[in-house]
């Protein structure tokens, strides 16, 4: 009896050992996962002259509305997880923000990284890609895209910038791949840094509101700007049915629309029309692509930039 | 949820800081009536260009007939500028609030009011705290995340809003000044007149403007923009002075960004034209931007600047 008893006491014992040990790991593990970003923001032994400056802030899902009240939208569009935040102080009284922002995959950090920077700054060799605009830098890496602002251009606050820049840099070990679609537009009078890769249709509206309703059903897009002052818009489908589908509803769309004028349908697949400020807009359809220039273009031009697209496509 | 007030009750409250809805039209406008130029010439917009931001926003408002027309002696005066971010061309700036709490000051007003539920944070990166205060206003700063401090006000032509949450300290003003930046907005591509009353609202209220389910496609964007012009249908500002001197056409609504400098202050009471018309300082038009769209269906002011009387002058 009393063998069986302590054998009783000896499992139960055991269980809450084992039962101790699986709270302690699970609740472990959550901190992690709760705190898996602050792992990237420099401490103050890694940087130069520059202190942190109050705790770090972190923000996830919808939550991001309580940090960036009013645009946050196109963060969502784009893919957002999280984001962590931290101040940092110099001895001079100068601030810097830091923003680390964890997206869905690489192609979202790569999109919302040229949406939110222009075609005018500095590139550096930081990240997979890094741009400093004044007192405003911005790079991304892998599946993150990395923030940093200052409140002047002065040396100090610059070189800081640059310096917990690296250091982030120097904690993010994955590298990031660009999207596919960067690869179908042409490399002839490419304007440097222009190009906006989109996840929906708020970014495309962005940068050309063609309609105010989500006409292009669009999930994944590419506008690249040309110095001879037209763009280009690459739009992907899942599948040519689909592709086919869109491109009949644009075309109609466009025909429509009262905010466009001069409709030419050149055949099925290529359509030219105008919009009110007399910009020329060609749309062509190939395989799974919607491929639109607007801009100062002829019909020649537009063909011959079409060839190109279709060519980068053929052979991707 | 704080507790609703009755019709009649909201109706004699609103009268008194000149808000006008479908319940009931304001006072305040059927006292002051349209204002002029000149005699007998009507001036729905006035746009003053020029590199003193100050004298363009006191030459704007004399050519809608000058302060006095919209600020009685002995009241007391409501201010909204936008103060979210401290980027260059993303907050209104200093001088031009600071010219407007001078005029109002002159015109003999009791009181004015800076009214923000931002921190004070925002208003002192921006040095909107420092012209405020030297200018002799008051900074009157509503905790964000008290909603006692706020009063629910029911939309009765919302299409898709139909309750809103305005801050309780409006209702103690009798004029009321809306004083936005014109700049790019990610979130709808446009931000002037009709977007900046949302300051006036309650944060947790704001945030149904974006959908529960946060999907961020153009349905959801008109929905937004929808829910805008519903919060405006029941507050009318007694005059709008737009700042369209300096701002972002990219990365709004915090920048920084590109910024322009059409160096131009537009002062009116259209919302709709105001805003209308600040979207051809950036290559847009009127029709591009869904919330100015909805803001004509809903008779707020007139989206065709055909039909408007734009007065511009270079200072």
């Amino acid at each position: 009896m009393h063998k069986i008893m302590g054998k009783s006491v000896f499992l139960v014992v055991l269980s809450l050992i084992c039962l101790c040990l699986l709270l302690y790991s699970s609740e472990d593990l959550q901190n992690n996962l709760q705190h898996s970003l602050h792992k990237y923001i420099p401490d103050v032994t890694e940087l130069d002259e520059w202190e942190k400056d109050g705790s770090t802030q972190e923000y996830k899902g919808e939550d991001l509305f309580l940090y960036i009240d009013g645009g946050a939208e196109i963060y969502h569009e784009y893919g957002f997880r999280q984001v962590v935040v931290q101040d940092y102080l110099n001895k001079n009284g100068k601030s810097i923000s830091l923003e680390i922002f964890e997206m869905e995959n690489s192609e979202s950090a790569y999109g919302m990284y040229t949406f939110k920077t222009s075609a005018q700054g500095d590139v550096f060799a930081i990240g997979d890609e890094a741009l400093l605009e004044g007192y405003y830098m911005n790079f991304w890496k892998g599946n993150f895209l990395v923030t940093l602002t200052g409140f002047d251009e002065d040396e100090e606050t610059v070189k800081g910038l640059l310096g917990i820049a690296r250091a982030v840099d120097a904690k993010i070990k994955i590298k990031g791949k660009k999207p596919p679609l960067v690869s179908l537009v042409p490399k002839k009078d490419l304007l440097a840094l222009s190009m906006k890769y989109f996840k929906g249709n708020l970014g495309l509206y962005n940068t050309y509101p063609f309609f105010t309703k989500n006409v292009f059903a669009l999930s994944e897009g590419l506008k690249a700007d040309y110095s001879a002052g037209y763009s280009v818009y690459v739009i992907g489908y899942q599948s040519i049915d689909e592709c086919q589908k869109r491109f009949r509803e644009v075309k109609e769309s466009f025909a429509r629309s009262l905010r466009y004028n001069t409709f030419n349908s050149i055949d099925e697949r290529l359509f030219s029309i105008r919009d009110r400020r007399g910009s020329v807009i060609f749309a062509s359809l190939f395989e799974e692509y919607i491929l639109i220039i607007n801009g100062i273009v002829s019909p020649n031009q537009a063909e011959e930039i079409f060839t190109r697209i279709r060519e980068n496509i053929k052979t991707k | 949820m704080a507790k609703k007030i009755g019709r009649r009750d909201f109706i004699k409250k609103s009268a008194k800081i000149g808000i006008s809805t479908v319940l009931g039209s304001s006072v305040f406008y059927q006292v002051i009536g349209h204002y002029g130029c000149a005699p007998g010439e009507k001036v729905d917009l006035a746009v003053v260009t020029g590199s003193d931001y100050s004298e363009n926003t006191i030459k704007a408002v004399e050519l809608l007939g000058g302060i006095e027309k919209f600020v009685p002696r002995n009241s007391k005066v409501a201010i909204l500028p936008n103060t979210q971010s401290r980027h260059p061309g993303t907050y209104t700036k200093p001088e031009i609030v600071r010219a407007v709490i001078k005029m109002c000051k002159e015109a003999g007003a009791e009181e004015v009011n800076c009214l923000s539920w931002l921190t004070r944070k925002h208003w002192e990166s921006t040095g909107l705290a420092q012209a405020v205060e030297e200018a002799g206003a008051n900074l009157k700063l509503i905790d964000s995340s008290d909603e006692s401090l706020f009063k629910p006000i029911p939309i009765p032509n919302g299409r898709e809003l139909k309750e809103a949450q305005i801050m309780k300290e409006l209702y103690n003003n009798d004029v009321f000044i809306n004083m936005p930046i014109t700049k790019d907005h990610a979130g709808n591509k446009f931000t002037g007149t009709m977007k900046n009353m949302m300051g006036l609202n309650y944060r947790v209220n704001n945030r149904t403007f974006h959908k529960e389910d946060w999907q961020t496609n153009r349905s959801s964007i008109e929905f937004l923009d929808q829910c805008i012009a519903d919060l405006n249908t029941i507050i009318e500002p007694t005059l709008c002075i737009v700042d369209a001197a300096e701002f972002i056409t990219t990365n709004g609504p915090f920048g920084p960004g590109n910024l322009i400098k059409p160096q131009k202050i537009v002062a009116g009471a259209d919302r709709v034209a105001i805003d209308a018309y600040c979207t051809t300082l950036w290559g847009m038009e009127p029709r591009d931007i869904v919330m100015i769209n909805r803001g004509y269906e809903h008779k707020l002011g007139e989206i065709d600047l055909d039909k408007v009387k734009i007065k511009e002058v270079k200072a």
